[in-house]
C-alpha cells in the first residue's frame, strides 16, 4: 500500500482552488419555494376531485389502521386515488423536502418534528377554520409556528397514571386516593414497605423517552421547554418542582430505573416490583401484549396533580399530518385528512374496531373533541386492564391537558443535553438546580444560536 | 506453522485440543447471535421481547413470516437489489479491474493524482456525500430511478485499490509476449490478464455482491418511492420502527417481521457464500499483499 | 519497461508496428481509467465541492445559505462535543482494533496450519456475522446486554460477579458497542490476513524447525515480520470504518448513554438530522482530514521501518 503524502495533498488544493477560482461548486442552494408569502392551503372548489394522492406512513400498527380506512374513504370520494406507503420517514422526509423531488402529499409524522420542517410545509389555517373550536388546544399550539398551522392534528395523547391494582391491593395501598403527586410519593413509600425489593415508581432511563415524560409533567403546568417565542423557559418553578420530585423518587429508591419495556422494565412489571406507570395512554399495549403474569391486573387513572385542584393530565408524544408545499395534490391530500380526522364516518374508521386492534384503536384518543366523546366510546373496554373502561379515563384526562406552545424545530436536539442531564440527576452526578443550568446553557449555544 | 513431529505425542495432543478448543469457542461467538436471530423470528411476536432468551421448539410458528410476507413486497426487493446487484455489480467487476490494469502496468500523466482521488474515494464516509448528492439526482431528474441507486458509487475505490495489488504481480513478460503477437492493448487485458486474475476476481465478485447486497445508508434515501425499494431497505423501514424511540405501541409484531425478513434476507447471501467460498478464500489468497 | 523481444526481421514492419503500439500504450491508460474517472467526477468530486461550499455557509435545507466565512469550523473546533466525539472514536479505535488484529493474527495463523480440521468450516462460520444484517442483530446485542435480565449478567452471575451497565453506564457502553463492531468485521479481517500469510513461502519456517525455534518464537520472529504489511492493511482499513462508524451506534445505542457512542460519525450525522448542514458539511472536512492524515501517518510509520 503506497500514499504519496504530495499526490493526495495536490488533489486537496487543486479541489479547494477549483472551488475558489470557479466561485461555484455543484448544485445550487435554493432548496424549496423560500418565503413565499402565500403558503396558506385553500380548500379544492370543485363538486368531483378527483386524482392521485401519495401518502407516507410509519411501518406498524397505524399503516394498517389507515390503510383500512382508504376504502371508506373512497366511498365519499371515488375519483381520488390513494397510493399509500409504509416509508422510513425519520430517514426519508428531510432529504425528500430538501431536494423537492418526489415529495408524497400527506405525510404521518411526530408532533416534535412538525415545526423543523415549517418552511416546507402548507400553512393550513385556512382549511382547519371550520375546526379549529373543536381541536384539543394543545394539539393546535404544537402544530403552530408564528400564527400558522402546519399539521393537521391527529391523536392527543393524555398521560394517565398506570398502577398494578392487585399488588397495590396485597400491599394495602389505596391507589384511589392519589391526587396529587406528594400523594404519589406516600403510596409508593407504603408499597416498598410492603415490599422491599421493590422500585414503584417507573423512572425513565432512554433519554429522549425521559424528555418527553419530562414535558409530560411540564405540560401538567401549562409550560414546556420554550415559549411561544422559541425562548427557553427551563429555568422557572415548575420545573423545579417537577425535577425535584423525580429526584426525590430517586433518592428515596422510589423507582425502578429502566428502559421502557426494556427486559429490566417487562420483568419488574410482571413481578410486582414496579407498580406505577406515569405514561401516554399508548402504555396500554404492554399489559394487553407483554406483560403475561400481570395482565389484568393493570388500570389508568388521571396523573396526579402538582397541587391539589391542579390539571390532572399533560400531553406525551402524538402525531399529526403534514402537507408538503412541493406535493403535487395538496389540496387533495387534506380532503383525505379531512375525512379521517373531522368526519364522522372517517374518525370511526380510524378508530373503531378494525383488523389490527379488534376492540378498536385504544393506544390513544382523538384530538377532535366531538370525536373524544366520552359518552361514544369509539373503542371497547381493554381486557389487560380488567376490562376497564380505558376511553372515558382518556377523555376524561384528554380534556384537562391545559394549552401548550409550539414545540420548538430543535426538540430532538435537545435530548443531548437536557434529556442526558435528566438521566445524571437520576444517576446522582447532578442536581435538579444543575440541570436546569447545564441545559439552559448548552441549548442556547448548540442549537437555538445555530439556528 | 513449523512442523513438529519432534516434539512428543501428548504435547501434540495438547496444541490440538487446545487450538480446536479455541476455534470451536470463537465459533460458538460468532455464530450464536445470527443462529439466534434466526430461531427468534420463528417464536411468537410477543415472546421475542416477553421472553428474549428463551427458545422454546413447541412454540415455533411460521406466524412473523406470514405477517411480514403479507405486509413487506419482499418479493419485490429481491427484484430491486437483483437489478441494482447485476448492473453495479457487472460495472465494478469490469471497470474496476481495468482502471486498476492502467494504475498497476502503465506510465502516463496523473497518474499518481488519480490514483490518489482511489484513495480518497476510499477516505470519504458515505454519510458525507448523501445531501449533495440528493441533490444532483433531482437535478439529473434520476430521484427514485434505478440510475440513482446503480451509479454513485458503481465503481467501487476498494475494488481498484485490491484489484491493482492483484494485476501488480502479473508479469510484464507475458503481458509483452503478448503484445509482440500483435494483441491491441485491450487484448491484453482480456485476454491475458483477466484469466490470469481469475482467482482474484472471482473473490471481487463475492466481495461486491456482498457489500451492494447489504448496502442501505445510500438506497434508503435515493429510494424514497416503495416501488425502488431494495430489500435492505425494507429491513430498515421495519428497523425504524423498533430502533428509534418506540413511540407508538405495536413494535413486538415488527421486531417479529423484521426478524422473520432479516432470515429470508441472510439465506440467499448464505447460500452463494458456502457455495462459492473455495473460489472466494482462493481469490483473496491471489490478491494478497506480498509480505 | 521490459525490452520487447523481437523476433521479425524486417525493420520496416517492426517500426511501423512498434509506433502503433507505443501509440496504443499511450492513450490506453486513459482510455481504461476514463469510465472509473467519469463517475468519480460525477458522483464524488462534484457533490465534494458542494459539501465544502456548504461548509462555509449557514443552510437549513430551504431558502438561501447564509455565507458565515469559517464560522462552522471554530464552532466546532471550540466545541467540546465534537472533541468528545473524536475521543470517543479514539477509545472504540483503542479497544477494537489492537485485539482484533491480534486475535485475527492467532486465528488465522491456526487456519493456515494445514494440522488445522475443518478449516473451510471455520472459515465460512467466522464470515457469517459480516453478512448478516446488522439491524436483526442489533435487537439480540440489546437483550443480551440487559442489565438485569440479560444472558451476559446472569453467565455473571453464576460466577459470582455483579451485574454490569453494559448499555446503560458511559463507561462499558464503548466496550459492549466495540464488541459489536468486532464481532461483525473480525471475520473479514482473518481473511485479509490469512491471505497474507498464504504468501509467505514454507521453506522459510522449515529452515527455522531445523535451527531449533519453537513455535512460539517462529510466530513472532517469521509471522509476524513477514505479515507486517498485510496488518497495516488491515489496520488502515479499520481506522477509516471505525471513525466512519454510524450505524453500530445508530441501531444500537443512539450516540447514549451521555453521549458515550457518539462516534465521529454519529456526532456528523446528528447536525444533518437537525438540517444543520453547513455544520455537517464542516464537521465532514475535519474527518476527511483526520481520517487522511492518520492514514497517512500509519503508512509512515510502515514505510520507515521497511
Amino acid at each position: 500500500m503506497t500514499i504519496h503524502i504530495g499526490r493526495v495533498l495536490g488533489l486537496g488544493v487543486l479541489t479547494i482552488a477549483t472551488t475558489l477560482v470557479a466561485g461555484c461548486g455543484g448544485p445550487s442552494i435554493t432548496g424549496g419555494d423560500g418565503a413565499s408569502a402565500e403558503g396558506r392551503l385553500q380548500a379544492p372548489d370543485t363538486a368531483s376531485p378527483s386524482g392521485e394522492i401519495t401518502i407516507w406512513d410509519r411501518e406498524g400498527d397505524l399503516f394498517q389502521v389507515f390503510e383500512a380506512t382508504i376504502a371508506e374513504f373512497n366511498k365519499k370520494y371515488p375519483d381520488i386515488v390513494v397510493h399509500h406507503e409504509a416509508v422510513d420517514i425519520a430517514s426519508k422526509l428531510q432529504n425528500t423536502l430538501i431536494t423537492g423531488a418526489d415529495v408524497p402529499d400527506g405525510v404521518f409524522l411526530d408532533d416534535q418534528l412538525v415545526a423543523g420542517y415549517a418552511d416546507h410545509l402548507w400553512d393550513l389555517s385556512d382549511v382547519l377554520k371550520p375546526y379549529v373550536n373543536d381541536i384539543a388546544q394543545q394539539k393546535l399550539d404544537v402544530n403552530s409556528l408564528n400564527g400558522g398551522i402546519y399539521g393537521v392534528p391527529f391523536d392527543l395523547d393524555p398521560g394517565l397514571l398506570f398502577y398494578n391494582q392487585t399488588a397495590l391491593e396485597q400491599a394495602g395501598v389505596d391507589a384511589s386516593a392519589i391526587e396529587t403527586y406528594d400523594d404519589l410519593l406516600q403510596a409508593a413509600r407504603d408499597y416498598k414497605k410492603a415490599v422491599p425489593d421493590s422500585g414503584p415508581i417507573h423512572l425513565e432511563q432512554a433519554a429522549f423517552l425521559g424528555q418527553l415524560q419530562l414535558e409530560m409533567y411540564a405540560s401538567q403546568l401549562g409550560t414546556s421547554i420554550a415559549d411561544a417565542q422559541g425562548a427557553l423557559r427551563l429555568d422557572s418553578p415548575e420545573y423545579e418542582q417537577i425535577l425535584g420530585f423525580l429526584d426525590t423518587v430517586s433518592k428515596e429508591g422510589l423507582g425502578t430505573r429502566a428502559e421502557y419495556l426494556s427486559s429490566t422494565d417487562v420483568e419488574t412489571l410482571d413481578s410486582g416490583k414496579q407498580v406505577f406507570y406515569p405514561w401516554a395512554i399508548w402504555f396500554d399495549f404492554a399489559p394487553t401484549q407483554l406483560l403475561t403474569n400481570t395482565s389484568g391486573d393493570w388500570r389508568a387513572m388521571e396523573l396526579p396533580a402538582w397541587k391539589a385542584g391542579g390539571a390532572r393530565s399533560g400531553a406525551m408524544g402524538g402525531s399529526s399530518f403534514i402537507l408538503p408545499k412541493d406535493g403535487k395534490n395538496s389540496q387533495l391530500a387534506w380532503l383525505f385528512y379531512e375525512f379521517l380526522m373531522f368526519d364522522e364516518a372517517g374518525y370511526t374508521a380510524v378508530y373503531g374496531p378494525n383488523s389490527v386492534y379488534p376492540g378498536g384503536l385504544n393506544t390513544s384518543i382523538p384530538s377532535y373533541v366531538p370525536a373524544a366523546n366520552p359518552d361514544k366510546p369509539l373503542f371497547e373496554p381493554v381486557a389487560g386492564m380488567g376490562d376497564q373502561d380505558l376511553w372515558a379515563v382518556a377523555t376524561a384526562a384528554g380534556e384537562q391537558i391545559p394549552g401548550s406552545a409550539p414545540i420548538p424545530a430543535w426538540w430532538s436536539g435537545a435530548v443531548d443535553y437536557l434529556g442526558n442531564n435528566l438521566q445524571k440527576m437520576l444517576d446522582g452526578t447532578m442536581t435538579p438546580r444543575q440541570v436546569i443550568d447545564q441545559s439552559t446553557t448548552d441549548i442556547q449555544t448548540n442549537l437555538i444560536d445555530r439556528q | 506453522m513449523a512442523d513438529t513431529s519432534s516434539r512428543p505425542r501428548a504435547a501434540r495432543m495438547i496444541s490440538t485440543v487446545g487450538r480446536q478448543g479455541l476455534l470451536l469457542v470463537l465459533t460458538l461467538a460468532f455464530l450464536g447471535p445470527v443462529v439466534w436471530a434466526i430461531l427468534s423470528a420463528f417464536k411468537p411476536a410477543n415472546s421475542i421481547i416477553r421472553n428474549p432468551l428463551s427458545i422454546d421448539v413447541s412454540q415455533f410458528t411460521l406466524a412473523n413470516f406470514a405477517e411480514m410476507f403479507h405486509d413487506v413486497p419482499i418479493a419485490h426487493g429481491f427484484l430491486n437489489t437483483g437489478i441494482v446487484l447485476v448492473v453495479k455489480g457487472s460495472m465494478t467487476l469490469f471497470f474496476a479491474p481495468l482502471a486498476a490494469y492502467a494504475f498497476a502496468k502503465f506510465r502516463f500523466l496523473g497518474k499518481n493524482l488519480l490514483f490518489g482521488a482511489v484513495l480518497i474515494t476510499l477516505m470519504l464516509p458515505t454519510i458525507v456525500l448523501i445531501i449533495p448528492l440528493l441533490l444532483e439526482m433531482k437535478e439529473l431528474g434520476w430521484v427514485n430511478t434505478y440510475q440513482a441507486l446503480i451509479l454513485p458509487g458503481s465503481i467501487d475505490a476498494f475494488a481498484i485499490f485490491w484489484m491493482r495489488q492483484v494485476i501488480e504481480v502479473v508479469p510484464d513478460e507475458l503481458l509483452d509476449a503478448a503484445r509482440v503477437d500483435g494483441c491491441g492493448e485491450f487484448r491484453v487485458f482480456w485476454s491475458i490478464v483477466v484469466p490470469v486474475i481469475r482467482p482474484g476476481l472471482a473473490g471481487l465478485a463475492v466481495l461486491t455482491v456482498m457489500n451492494i447486497y447489504n448496502d442501505f445508508v445510500w438506497p434508503v434515501v435515493a429510494a424514497s418511492s416503495s416501488r425502488m425499494a431494495t430489500l435492505q431497505v425494507m429491513l430498515s423501514t421495519l428497523s425504524q420502527q423498533i430502533t428509534g424511540n418506540k413511540i407508538g405501541a405495536d413494535y413486538a409484531t415488527v421486531t417479529g417481521e423484521l426478524l422473520a425478513a432479516s432470515s429470508v434476507a441472510l439465506i440467499p447471501l448464505l447460500i452463494i457464500f458456502i457455495a462459492l467460498q473455495k473460489h472466494f478464500i482462493n481469490g483473496i489468497l491471489a490478491g494478497s499483499v506480498k509480505g | 519497461m521490459a525490452e520487447m523481444m523481437i523476433t521479425d526481421h524486417n525493420p520496416a514492419l517492426i517500426r511501423r508496428s512498434r509506433w502503433r503500439q507505443l501509440r496504443a500504450k499511450t492513450l490506453a491508460p486513459y482510455v481504461f481509467v476514463l469510465p472509473f474517472v467519469a463517475i468519480f467526477l460525477a458522483f464524488s468530486v462534484y457533490p465534494m465541492l458542494f459539501t465544502l461550499r456548504l461548509s462555509f455557509t449557514r443552510w437549513h435545507g430551504s431558502g438561501a445559505a447564509t455565507w458565515v466565512g469559517f464560522g462552522n469550523y471554530t464552532y466546532l473546533l471550540t466545541n467540546p462535543s465534537f472533541w468528545a466525539s473524536m475521543a470517543n472514536s479514539g477509545i472504540l479505535w483503542l479497544l477494537i482494533v489492537p485485539a482484533q488484529i491480534i486475535v485475527a493474527l492467532v486465528v488465522a495463523v491456526l487456519l493456515n496450519s494445514a494440522k488445522t480440521r475443518l478449516r473451510g468450516f471455520y472459515r465460512t462460520a467466522f464470515i457469517v456475522p459480516f453478512v448478516t444484517p446488522l439491524v436483526a442483530i442489533a435487537q439480540i446485542w440489546v437483550v443480551l446486554f440487559d442489565q438485569n435480565y440479560g444472558a451476559i449478567n446472569a453467565g455473571l452471575n453464576l460466577l459470582g460477579l455483579p451485574n454490569i451497565g453494559w448499555l446503560t453506564t458511559s463507561a462499558w457502553a464503548k466496550p459492549t458497542l466495540a464488541l459489536l463492531f468486532a464481532w461483525k468485521t473480525t471475520g473479514f479481517i482473518i481473511i485479509i490476513l490469512l491471505s497474507g500469510l498464504q504468501s509467505i513461502n514454507a521453506a522459510v519456517y522449515e529452515a527455522a524447525s531445523i535451527d531449533g525455534a519453537t513455535p512460539y518464537r517462529q510466530f513472532w520472529q517469521i509471522t509476524v515480520p513477514l505479515v507486517r504489511r498485510t496488518m497495516m492493511f488491515a489496520v488502515v482499513l479499520q481506522t477509516l470504518a471505525v471513525f466512519q462508524m454510524f450505524a453500530e451506534p445508530f441501531v444500537v445505542t443512539q450516540g447514549g448513554p451521555y453521549g458515550s457512542t457518539t462516534t465521529a460519525g454519529y456526532y456528523l450525522y446528528n447536525h444533518i438530522t437537525r438540517a444543520d448542514l453547513g455544520t455537517g458539511a464542516a464537521n465532514s472536512f475535519l474527518l476527511i482530514i483526520f481520517v487522511m492524515a492518520l492514514s497517512l501517518g500509519f503508512v509512515r510509520l510502515l514505510r520507515a521501518k521497511d
